[in-house]
């Protein structure tokens, strides 16, 4: 990282109330904080401190109640539902806890659909795909369906899904909170060796210090608040 | 391939189960709907194709007759050839042309006892509209001819009586006693009467018979008849009943005319009298038939009966009009009318059903997925992706069933016509179960069931697109 580079995502002042009924619950106060492009990030602290509405806030799933996110300067405030979308679509990676992948869908189908979405051309994805599965070492296990794979290998589709639109970011929800410690590191290991050779800035939550340590920079939450911001050798 | 379709297709695969069986249904119904809707139109045409000869689209009547009396006992109408001519002069493509009708019974002569009846139509065969339909109709012998020999000149000879019931003891056969010297008039008959009766009934056969000679049928008139050829409607019911006869044959048969000659009483027959000659009136006739370029029927959706009914009363005020649907009314007592809305009805709860069941299957397969529609919001897809995979699904539901009931509906058809059902109609015939489909019909089961099942799918594919996706990433993991 360049602190000279612009910044990826840049929040400021964010807020995040949830109401339900007449409870209010403040999930982010007041945050503020700059990702740079390629940097390794985890989001931790305990449950319940604001970590996966941080995540989703910057992955656009989500809209503060108050404060600007700005996405590689641009401020997202002022984008349509289309263009929210359609940014999503084309800079921005996912990996969820549940790998998410669909069911009936084979791993280079499910690889694929970020794509298909971004209305990019099948057969041009299908060789990205079949590429991107050789890298996270699932090629052989192309043409199964998703629900045939262990859990370990569904995540690794995951990250190969994420990969297709070339996004500038992968945001990461707990992405070995279904792993054995085995699993885990396997997909940390990938995770770390993404964004090495790719140079795509990952940002991960997890409530496992073991697995936090892998991030290079460590945001601490408080209740909804960055209690601490270091940046470590990623373990 | 848009993503939406290859989506909303994986779907439909997905739960073919569930959805086959809601297409079956739909399919069943639209069958159905269109089988008895190809059965009715072809019901409707062999009884337009055949009545049309008996009334064309339009019948105009005296003030005092209903549709009962166009069966034969209308009062006389001095003006009917003025009338014609205003309908022609009034109404541009318009046809009009008097018909001069009556009921008639005829007997065996060995039996002495009448066997059956008929309705004698007068028809004037150079400008009926209906005169060439008849011609083509012809199946043994001929058609009548402008200068045939024997269409005037007889001796009618006239029973007067009290009452129904009330016929006097004048069989049948004794005529030949009274016209021997005499041709007897021309006459075409349906095909039908000639099977049921094929002693006294064909080409060439000679008979007597009575024929009612004043409105309400009170009088009678006997004469000679000779067949000179038998027509085939479609309807054998109706051939076995309407006899063809040129209009100034029954016009002196009738007494519509001035009488020149003398009136004579058969000394030991009875009380009868005959009169020749009589110098027929051509403006008199029963009732003026008219035939319409428009549609006139209005079973179907697109007919204007109608219309067609009020611009025919604009001309002739006071008089009555009757049109070809009001008289397949007054046949069926207005059963086609109900049973077309039954149709439509029955078609109508079962489609409205079936949306119901459509909606209910995709709510419940949207709640099953909610995280699956916020990956893909998550992935990038906007809302409309999202309700198009949805409204995709109820699309190919709809199509689907469509043409499904398109093919079980053609398939039934040509099993029918190959085994060539029949069904026992009345006075001892049988009737072919045949199908036509018109257009609007098919149009009708293949649209319908689309839009339906597209209205049905968009109220979930809205509630789909619209759910925030983290709201629906979130639910799909407490759903887990």
């Amino acid at each position: 990282m360049n602190k000279r580079d612009f910044p990826i995502i840049e929040l400021e002042n964010v807020t995040k109330i949830y109401k339900e009924y007449d409870i209010q619950v403040v999930a982010l106060k007041d945050v503020s904080l700059k990702i740079f492009p390629k940097e390794f990030v985890s989001i931790v602290g305990p449950s319940g401190c604001g970590k996966t509405t941080l995540l989703h806030c910057m992955g656009l799933l989500d809209r503060p109640t108050s404060g600007k996110i700005y996405i590689e300067k641009k401020d997202t405030s002022q984008l349509s539902g289309k263009e929210v979308a359609l940014f999503r679509g084309r800079r921005l990676g996912f990996v969820f806890q549940n790998y998410n992948l669909i069911p009936r869908l084979t791993v280079l189908e499910n690889v694929i659909l970020p794509g298909l979405i971004a209305g990019k051309r099948q057969d041009e994805l299908e060789k990205k795909a079949l590429k991107l599965l050789e890298e996270v070492d699932i090629k052989h296990r192309s043409y199964h369906r998703g629900v045939h794979l262990s859990g370990g290998e569904q995540q690794r589709v995951a990250i190969a899904r994420a990969l297709i639109n070339d996004p500038a970011i992968i945001l990461a929800d707990e992405p070995t909170g279904a792993l054995d410690s085995d699993s885990s590191k396997e997909i940390m290991d990938l995770l770390r060796e993404t964004n090495k050779s790719k140079g795509v800035a990952i940002i991960f939550v997890s409530h496992d210090p073991s697995i936090a340590r892998y991030g290079r920079r460590k945001i601490t939450l408080k209740d909804g608040t960055i209690a601490a911001d270091t940046h470590t050798d990623g373990g | 391939m848009s993503i939406s379709i290859k989506i909303a297709l994986g779907e439909l695969n997905e739960h073919k189960a569930i959805y086959a069986v809601i297409i079956v249904v739909i399919a069943l119904t639209m069958t159905s709907f269109l089988l008895e809707n190809a059965y009715l139109n072809y019901m409707m045409q062999v009884v337009n194709e055949t009545s049309k000869m008996i009334t064309c689209d339009a019948v105009i009547a005296n003030s005092d007759c209903n549709v009962r009396d166009l069966y034969g006992t209308e009062t006389t109408m001095e003006n009917a050839g003025r009338i014609a001519r205003m309908i022609e002069r009034n109404l541009p493509r318009y046809k009009a042309a008097i018909r001069v009708t009556a009921q008639g019974s005829y007997g065996l002569g060995a039996e002495k006892e009448a066997v059956d009846g008929c309705t004698l139509q007068g028809i004037d065969i150079e400008k009926d509209p209906e005169a060439q339909a008849l011609k083509n109709k012809i199946v043994a012998g001929r058609f009548f001819q402008k200068d045939d020999p024997i269409l005037k000149g007889h001796t009618p000879m006239y029973i007067e009586i009290k009452g129904p019931g009330n016929l006097p003891d004048l069989v049948y056969g004794s005529g030949q006693r009274l016209f021997v010297k005499e041709e007897p008039y021309p006459v075409i008959v349906g095909a039908t009467a000639a099977k049921i009766h094929p002693s006294i009934i064909g080409v060439g056969k000679v008979l007597d018979i009575y024929i009612s000679t004043s409105a309400r049928g009170t009088n009678y008139a006997g004469i000679r008849v000779k067949i000179i050829g038998l027509y085939e409607s479609g309807t054998p019911t109706v051939d076995a009943m309407i006899w063809f006869i040129p209009a100034d044959s029954l016009r002196e048969v009738k007494g519509y005319g001035t009488i020149t000659g003398k009136e004579w009483v058969i000394p030991g027959i009875g009380a009868f009298r005959g009169f020749k000659p009589i110098d027929v009136d051509e403006n008199i006739g029963d009732v003026v038939v008219v035939d319409v370029p428009e549609p006139a029927y209005n079973l179907d959706p697109i007919g204007h009966s109608r219309q067609v009914k009020e611009k025919i009363e604009s001309v002739v005020p006071g008089m009555n009009v009757f049109t070809w649907h009001d008289l397949i009314v007054y046949a069926s007592g207005s059963m086609q009318d109900v049973v077309t809305l039954l149709l439509w009805g029955s078609m109508g709860v079962t489609l409205l059903l079936c949306g119901a069941a459509i909606k209910y299957v995709m709510d419940s397969i949207i709640l099953r997925k909610t995280r699956e529609i916020g990956s893909l919001k998550a992935f990038g897809a906007r809302d409309r992706v999202i309700f198009k995979i949805f409204l995709y699904q109820g699309l190919f539901i709809g199509l689907l069933a469509g043409i499904l009931g398109i093919i079980v509906s053609f398939i039934v058809m040509h099993l029918v016509n190959w085994y060539g059902i029949k069904m026992q109609f009345i006075a001892g015939t049988q009737l072919n179960i045949g199908f036509i489909i018109n257009w609007f019909t098919a149009l009708t089961v293949l649209i319908l069931p689309m839009v339906l099942s597209i209205l049905a799918a968009s109220i979930p594919a809205k509630k789909a697109a619209m759910l925030p996706p983290v709201e629906a990433l979130r639910k799909g993991e407490l759903s887990l």
